[in-house]
C-alpha cells in the first residue's frame, strides 16, 4: 500500500542575505496511512521546519529550497505539496491536510468567540452555517468539550481547554493527515495523557493519519505506532516505537533512549555536547563530534538513510558493511 | 443526541447574559469616575499655574485704560482704581478662598467661570461658547480624518510589508511624521494659498460674506476650512499610518495568523478577522492619546490660519494675562479632549472581549 505522505528529498532553509542556511536537509519519509508517526528530536534539530514545510506555511525568511512531497487522498487524487499553489493549498487545508499548531495557547484569536474561529473555514469549504455549527459541536464532543464553549472567548479557557478547541478544529472536516507540532509541551502531565488519550481515538474514529512532532521521547512511547528521530535536519534513524526503543541503531537514537530515567537507582546516561545550529552543521556524518562511536569515515562521508532490518532504516556508517569493514 | 437539542444546549445562559451585561456596566461607571476626577483635578492644575505667571492683570488692565484716556494718574488713583477691579473680579480675598469660590461658581452657577478681564462685562463662558465651534469643527473632523485614513493606509502597508511600494510609503510617512505641524501649514500657506492660490489660507471665509445659510457661504466656509485641516490630517495621518504598520507586522507574526492560514481561509477574511481586528485595539487607544496630545498643534493652526477658535481666544488672553479666559480655554479643551478619550474608552470593550474582565 502506498505512503499516504511521500516526502523526497526536501530541504528548507533561511534565506540570507545571499545565501541559504539550511535547516532541513535531504529529509525522506513515508507517512503510512492510518499511523500515529512521532517526530523526535531535539530543539532545533528542525522537527517544526519539516512540519511548517510540510502544511507549506513556511514564511520569509524560511524558504522551501527542493524536494517533493506526494499527498495520495483515498479517491485516487493525488498532489504534490510542493507545487501547489496558495489558492489550491487552501482548497486542501482543513479538509484534507491540518495543523495543530506549537504554541497552541496563542493560536486562537482573541477577539473571536470560539464558534467563529472554528466555522469560518468550513463554511469557507462549502458547509452552510447550520452544517458548521453541529460540525464544530460533534468535534468538541471528540475532544470531551461541551458545545457551550463555542460561546466562549479564548482567554475564558484553560490551557487544556484551548488546545482541545484547537485539536477540535484541526478534526472538524476530518482530514486525511494531521501534523500536530509539540502538541502538549505547555501542559500538565495529567492534561497531557488525557489529550494523547483523545488524539488516539480521534486516530480510530475518524482513520486520520496523524504527524507528531515532539522533544518528548515519552510522549511516543505512549502513542506513536513509529518514530523519525531527527538530529541537525537528517533523519538519523525511522522504525517501529518497539523496534527503536528496544534496540536503537544509530548511535544518536541509543543516546536518547539512554536518557530516558528508567529503574529507580540506575544512573542516566546522558549525551555530551550540544547539537549544532544550521549555522555550523558538522561535515561527514552531523553526529559525529558528539558520536562516542565516531571513526575516520564519519568525518568524510555523509551517511545515507539505508534499511537495516525489517522496517528500519538508519544513517550510519556503523551498519554500513563495507564502510564499517574499512574502519 | 439530536442536532436540535444539542443546538439549544449550546446558548448561553440567562444567567451568563446578566453576568456580562453588569462587566460592561461596571466598566462603564469606574470610567465615568475617572473622567470626573481628572476633569476636576485639570481645573485646579489650570486655577493655580495661571496666577503664577508673572505679570499682573489689573496693571496691564490699567496700562491700557491709561493709555486709552491718555492721561496719568498719580499713585493713589492708580491704586484706589486696582482695588476696585480686584473687588470686581474677586481677587480681593485669599487665593485658597478664591480657589473654593470658582470651583463653586463653576458647578453649583451652571457653569458660571466668571467675567472676562478684558471683555468685561463679557461672560468668559460665552466667549469660549462662541469659539468652540470652530476648534472642534476643525480638530475633531481632520483627527478623524486622519484616523481613518491612516489606519486603512497602515493596515494596508503592514499587510504588503515586503512589497517596494510598501517601503516607499513608510520613508514618506516617517518624514511628514517628523515635521512640525507648524511648517506644514506654513508651506501650505505659502504655496497653495499665495504662490499657486489654489484656495485660500487665511481666515475662517471670505471677508465680504455674513455668516447664514446660504451655498455662497457654505461653500466660502469649506474651501477655507481645507488647508488648516489638511496641515492637522497631514502630520497626525502620517502618525496612524506608522503605528497602524507596526501593529500589523506584530500581529502578522502572532500565531494565530499562522493558524488562520493553516485553516485555509482567505487572505480577505485573514486581513479582516485576524489582523485588522487586533491590530484596531491598540490603534484605538492610540487615537485617544493622539486627541490629547495634538490640541496644542491645532491652536497654532488656528492663529497661522487667523480662525476665530479657542487657540486664537487664549493667545489673545494670554497677552492680557486673562486668567478667567484662559482657565475657561483650559477647561474646555480638556472637556473636549476628555469626552472624546472616555468615548474611546468605551467602546474599547466592544472591541476586545478581554478588557471587560480586567479593566
Amino acid at each position: 500500500m502506498p505512503a499516504l505522505l511521500e516526502i523526497r528529498g526536501l530541504s528548507a532553509g533561511l534565506q540570507g542575505r545571499r545565501s541559504v542556511t539550511q535547516v532541513v536537509s535531504n529529509v525522506d519519509l513515508d507517512v503510512r496511512s492510518g499511523e500515529i508517526l512521532g517526530v523526535v528530536g531535539e530543539s532545533g534539530c528542525g522537527k517544526s521546519t519539516l512540519a511548517t514545510a510540510i502544511m507549506r506555511l513556511l514564511v520569509p525568511p524560511q524558504v522551501l529550497q527542493s524536494g517533493s512531497m506526494t499527498l495520495r487522498l483515498n479517491k485516487g487524487s493525488s498532489y504534490d505539496l510542493v507545487k501547489l499553489s496558495e489558492s489550491e493549498l487552501r482548497e486542501l487545508r482543513w479538509r484534507h491536510l491540518s495543523y495543530i499548531p506549537q504554541g497552541s495557547m496563542n493560536s486562537l484569536n482573541p477577539v473571536l468567540r470560539v464558534e467563529r474561529q472554528m466555522t469560518d473555514t468550513l463554511i469557507q469549504h462549502g458547509l452552510s452555517d447550520k452544517e458548521a455549527r453541529s460540525r464544530a459541536i460533534a468535534a468538541l464532543e471528540l475532544v470531551n468539550l461541551e458545545p457551550k464553549i463555542l460561546y466562549s472567548y479564548p482567554h475564558e479557557l484553560s490551557g487544556g481547554m484551548r488546545q482541545r478547541v484547537i485539536i477540535a478544529a484541526a478534526v472538524s472536516m476530518r482530514p486525511a493527515l494531521i501534523v500536530a507540532d509539540e502538541l502538549t509541551t505547555a501542559l500538565d502531565v495529567v492534561t497531557q495523557r488525557q489529550i494523547l488519550q483523545e488524539l488516539i481515538g480521534i486516530r480510530d474514529e475518524l482513520g486520520a493519519t496523524i504527524i507528531l512532532i515532539t522533544h518528548d521521547m515519552g510522549v511516543v512511547a505512549q502513542i506513536a505506532d513509529r518514530v523519525a528521530v531527527m538530529y541537525a535536519g537528517k533523519i538519523a534513524e525511522l522504525g517501529t516505537v518497539n523496534g527503536i526503543f528496544e534496540t536503537p541503531l544509530h548511535p544518536y537514537s541509543q543516546g536518547l533512549i539512554g536518557s530516558i530515567p528508567r529503574e529507580s537507582g540506575q544512573r542516566v546516561e546522558g549525551l555530551l555536547g550540544e547539537a549544532p545550529s544550521p549555522w555550523n552543521y558538522p561535515t561527514g556524518c552531523r553526529f559525529h563530534p558528539r558520536c562516542p562511536k565516531v571513526f575516520a569515515h564519519c568525518r568524510a562521508q555523509t551517511p545515507a538513510l539505508q534499511v537495516q532490518a525489517s522496517d528500519r532504516w538508519a544513517a550510519c556508517h556503523l551498519y554500513d558493511a563495507e564502510v564499517a569493514a574499512d574502519a | 443526541m439530536t442536532a436540535n437539542s444539542s443546538s439549544r444546549a449550546a446558548e448561553p445562559s440567562e444567567d451568563q447574559q446578566q453576568a456580562g451585561r453588569r462587566e460592561v456596566f461596571q466598566y462603564a461607571l469606574r470610567r465615568f469616575g475617572v473622567y470626573l476626577f481628572t476633569l476636576w483635578a485639570a481645573i485646579t492644575v489650570a486655577f493655580f499655574i495661571f496666577r503664577l505667571v508673572p505679570g499682573d492683570p489689573m496693571n496691564i488692565l490699567l496700562g491700557n485704560l491709561t493709555r486709552a484716556e491718555g492721561r496719568q494718574r498719580d499713585a493713589e488713583a492708580a491704586e484706589a482704581i486696582i482695588a476696585h477691579y480686584r473687588q470686581i473680579f474677586g481677587m480681593d480675598e485669599p487665593l485658597p478662598l478664591q480657589y473654593v469660590n470658582y470651583l463653586r461658581k463653576a458647578v453649583l452657577g451652571g457653569l458660571d467661570l466668571g467675567p472676562s478681564f478684558v471683555e468685561y462685562p463679557a461672560q468668559t463662558k460665552d466667549l469660549v461658547f462662541r469659539r468652540m465651534p470652530w476648534t472642534i469643527g476643525i480638530f475633531t473632523t481632520s483627527v478623524l480624518l486622519a484616523w481613518i485614513v491612516g489606519t486603512g493606509l497602515g493596515a494596508l502597508i503592514g499587510w504588503l510589508q515586503r512589497s517596494r511600494l510598501s517601503k516607499l510609503a513608510v520613508v514618506i510617512s516617517t518624514l511628514l511624521q517628523i515635521t512640525p505641524v507648524y511648517l506644514v501649514a506654513l508651506g501650505l500657506i505659502i504655496y497653495v494659498g499665495y504662490t499657486w492660490r489654489i484656495l485660500p489660507a487665511g481666515g475662517p471665509y471670505a471677508r465680504h460674506l455674513q455668516p447664514e445659510w446660504t451655498w455662497e457661504f457654505i461653500s466660502s466656509l469649506l474651501t477655507h476650512a481645507v488647508l488648516p485641516m489638511l496641515s492637522n490630517m497631514i502630520v497626525i495621518g502620517a502618525g496612524f499610518t506608522l503605528g497602524m504598520r507596526a501593529l500589523m507586522i506584530s500581529v502578522l507574526g502572532e500565531d494565530y495568523l499562522t493558524f488562520a492560514r493553516a485553516k485555509g481561509l482567505s487572505p480577505f477574511t485573514i486581513l479582516k478577522d485576524y489582523a485588522f481586528r487586533n491590530a484596531l485595539i491598540p490603534q484605538v487607544t492610540a487615537l485617544a492619546i493622539i486627541v490629547g496630545a495634538t490640541l496644542n498643534g491645532t491652536f497654532i493652526i488656528e492663529v497661522l490660519f487667523q480662525l476665530p477658535g479657542l487657540g486664537t481666544l487664549f493667545v489673545q488672553a494670554m497677552g492680557l494675562r486673562d486668567f478667567n479666559t484662559m482657565q475657561a480655554v483650559v477647561l474646555f479643551s480638556i472637556f473636549a479632549v476628555l469626552t472624546l478619550t472616555l468615548v474611546v474608552d468605551l467602546a474599547l470593550p466592544l472591541l476586545d472581549p478581554r478588557i471587560r474582565r480586567t479593566a
